[in-house]
């Protein structure tokens, strides 16, 4: 018997390859654009590979742009407000999942309403009451907020508590546990994959974020890694391919993050009907 | 079991703890001693943000009374952050601002009117674009930290490539034009006055203009026409000497000798066009030498090219220093040793010129062989001296980016067909009155 490629399956590699091209070849252009002279950056039409490959591009922007410290403080705010969100975020959707009291659901309509106020709009009042609790200029701000409940990661929690069986908490009642206890022991376990989504969104976007650290901070030592890479752009020249460098490397961290929670994020996404 | 619990309620304490510690941390006085610290922003990029930094360790040196803290990030962040630090009332107490900017921020009533200080301490005859920052009240609002002014830049190979004599000083637009005709090459290499020349596929352009002071604004200037009165709150734009300019360059723009919108945005960014060498002709500012150094370009200057009757424009853009209207007084003469000292020390002007990023202020420096040193790119420095005499600015007011925003997106509809002349120039005409009156008449 002859074997034959069946042609479904061909047609289905050919398709999976292109995809995967789709998606490789812009990442591909950036990472030789960060290996780019600025000369061979202006150059149109572009060249793809970098020609002489300029691997000192990366040694000058871990100089330039501070990355040693930048991205110390970088990681301080990203973890302060992912253990910040993943507890009080959690412990809000608790309540408005399980316990019951007064207006309860009216409350929840109106933490969602503020995802409807564009965050631009407060960033003139919210730095006011910074300045007067004297926090300008210190990482707090950047940070504190998701210790008080973020109305995005307290709807997602929400929806994932409300899919927990009743039987559980009443079972746990019974074993003359009190709601925290029902909370901490009972529900958050249960949670890991809305955790972790939660947790990996927080990172990136704190990672990434570059509007309040600009807004807030002013020593040079307290700056954030998106400043750093944003401070090698100047208003008349920017050397681009430093740019492109700069946040490759900045890159670095997410991949890791993402790596090491991707079991339950993918999960997390499901049940959560996000993608 | 135990452990657990323990997790629990170290968590809870951690929570508080965190809220408790942010909350009690003060900030720290603005004084120590009888030095005065003043507060100082600035935008910056690493070079400049270097540069600064070890003129501002000179300074405190001779001057140890006052201790600088600084502000910078860079510039689209850095006008972000003072716009809130502005509302919400501490912002620096002297910062650089964009001169497009200056008028702004003095008809908003944030900085300090310093006509007593200009008109006492300064010296007008040392020093360059002073005048720039003086409105129509005669008041002075700022001093000059760096001068930018504009000068038609050419890409000398392209030139010799296509047997062109370079621009002279006595160029009027249509030479230009008539240049650009034979440095507008199609894909076979056929330039614009070939019949063969295929327009569809042009891939070097004879002249490019863009934004602002890059841009059309220039051209209406030399027509005779312009934007806004002197008085800076009325629109001038529907007149027969701007019509003439705009049709002037919607033929060149049909004609495929300049780039439209569109063909511009294939290259990434506007300024890529010509640094890539894919454009012979761009009107720039000095600051667009340290870029086109860093390209590597075989480029020179030539003053911008006349109007119909002989009328020349180049724009201006003074940046300075302004003060802070709510800085407290001894401040406010920190802060005016601080531009005294920008402005007259040889060795501060030296090391800000070796940025290369802004022609010097103190017209000494700009006349020495330092700045006009002709073994760096472009070897005719001496343009932008000159052009100093006949520049102007380019109408910046309270509502500058406004106003721009209008004339742009209209010019660029214009440019890609949209409609015609008469309209665009009706449209526009109502477009920016509409933005002068919407903060002028509520005034």
């Amino acid at each position: 018997m002859q074997k034959r490629l069946p042609l479904n399956k061909i047609a289905g590699y050919l398709f999976v390859i292109a995809s995967a091209l789709i998606m490789l070849v812009p990442f591909l252009t950036t990472v030789f654009n960060s290996l780019k002279t600025y000369k061979q950056y202006m150059q149109f039409p572009p060249e793809w590979l970098p020609n002489p490959t300029q691997w000192s591009n990366y040694t000058t922007v871990w100089e330039q742009a501070n990355f040693s410290s930048y991205t110390i403080n970088s990681l301080i705010v990203a973890i302060l407000s992912v253990i910040g969100a993943l507890l009080s975020s959690s412990m809000i959707a608790f309540a408005f999942a399980r316990l019951r009291f007064p207006f309860r659901d009216t409350l929840f309509m109106i933490v969602l309403g503020t995802m409807m106020i564009p965050g631009i709009v407060t960033i003139v009042p919210q730095f006011i009451i910074f300045k007067n609790l004297g926090l300008l200029d210190t990482l707090a701000p950047l940070w504190i907020l998701e210790w008080l409940g973020q109305p995005f990661a307290i709807f997602l929690m929400r929806q994932a508590f409300l899919n927990i069986p009743k039987d559980y908490e009443e079972a746990a009642k019974l074993d003359g546990c009190n709601p925290f206890q029902i909370y901490w022991r009972v529900f958050l376990p249960m949670c890991k994959p809305s955790l972790a989504t939660l947790a990996v969104f927080t990172f990136m976007g704190k990672w990434n974020e570059i509007l309040a650290p600009v807004i807030y901070l002013i020593s040079d030592e307290n700056f954030t890694l998106p400043i750093g890479i944003l401070s090698l752009s100047g208003q008349y020249k920017t050397e681009d391919q430093l740019l492109v460098a700069g946040a490759l490397i900045s890159l670095i961290p997410i991949l890791i993050v993402f790596l090491f929670a991707e079991k339950y994020f993918v999960e997390g996404s499901k049940t959560s009907g996000l993608k | 079991m135990k452990k657990k619990r323990f997790l629990s309620v170290l968590g809870m304490i951690g929570l508080a703890a965190a809220l408790l510690v942010s909350g009690c941390s003060s900030q720290s006085s603005t004084q120590q001693g009888d030095k005065v610290e003043l507060y100082m922003g600035y935008s910056s990029d690493p070079p400049t943000k270097k540069k600064m930094e070890e003129i501002i360790a000179k300074f405190e040196q001779s001057h140890p009374h006052i201790k600088i803290k600084t502000m910078t990030a860079p510039y689209d962040d850095f006008y972000q952050k003072l716009t809130t630090q502005i509302a919400a009332g501490n912002a620096p107490d002297l910062w650089q601002s964009d001169g497009t900017k200056v008028f702004g921020y003095a008809q908003r009533g944030a900085i300090l009117d310093i006509t007593d200080y200009v008109t006492k301490e300064i010296n007008k005859d040392e020093l360059n674009g002073l005048e720039f920052n003086k409105d129509a009240d005669g008041k002075y609002w700022g001093v000059p930290q760096g001068i930018q002014v504009g000068a038609l830049f050419y890409n000398k190979d392209l030139f010799d490539k296509a047997g062109v004599p370079y621009p002279t000083a006595d160029w009027t637009w249509d030479d230009l034009k008539a240049a650009s005709v034979k440095l507008t090459l199609d894909a076979n290499g056929k330039n614009a006055d070939d019949p063969a020349f295929d327009k569809k596929s042009v891939k070097q352009y004879g002249f490019a203009f863009f934004g602002s002071s890059r841009g059309a604004f220039n051209i209406l200037k030399a027509y005779g026409g312009g934007v806004l009165d002197p008085t800076l709150t009325k629109s001038i734009i529907n007149s027969p000497e701007n019509k003439k300019a705009v049709e002037w360059m919607v033929d060149g723009m049909q004609r495929k000798l300049f780039p439209n919108p569109a063909d511009l945005k294939a290259f990434q960014s506007n300024f890529k066009a010509f640094l890539s060498g894919a454009v012979a002709m761009q009107v720039d500012i000095y600051a667009a030498t340290t870029s086109m150094n860093g390209a590597g370009l075989n480029y020179d200057v030539a003053p911008m090219p006349k109007g119909p009757d002989g009328k020349r424009f180049a724009p201006v853009i003074a940046n300075s220093w302004v003060i802070n209207k709510k800085a407290e007084e001894q401040k406010v003469k920190a802060a005016k040793e601080w531009i005294t000292y920008w402005t007259t020390s040889d060795e501060a002007q030296k090391e800000w010129t070796e940025v290369g990023e802004a022609i010097p202020v103190k017209k000494s420096v700009a006349n020495s062989e330092m700045f006009l040193n002709p073994a760096t790119k472009p070897e005719n420095k001496k343009v932008f001296l000159e052009t100093l005499e006949f520049a102007g600015t380019i109408d910046t007011n309270a509502v500058f980016t406004e106003w721009v925003k209008v004339f742009t997106d209209n010019l660029a509809e214009l440019f890609m067909d949209k409609y015609g002349t008469d309209e665009f120039i009706t449209k526009t005409d109502q477009g920016i009155q509409k933005v002068l009156d919407d903060f002028f008449k509520k005034k």
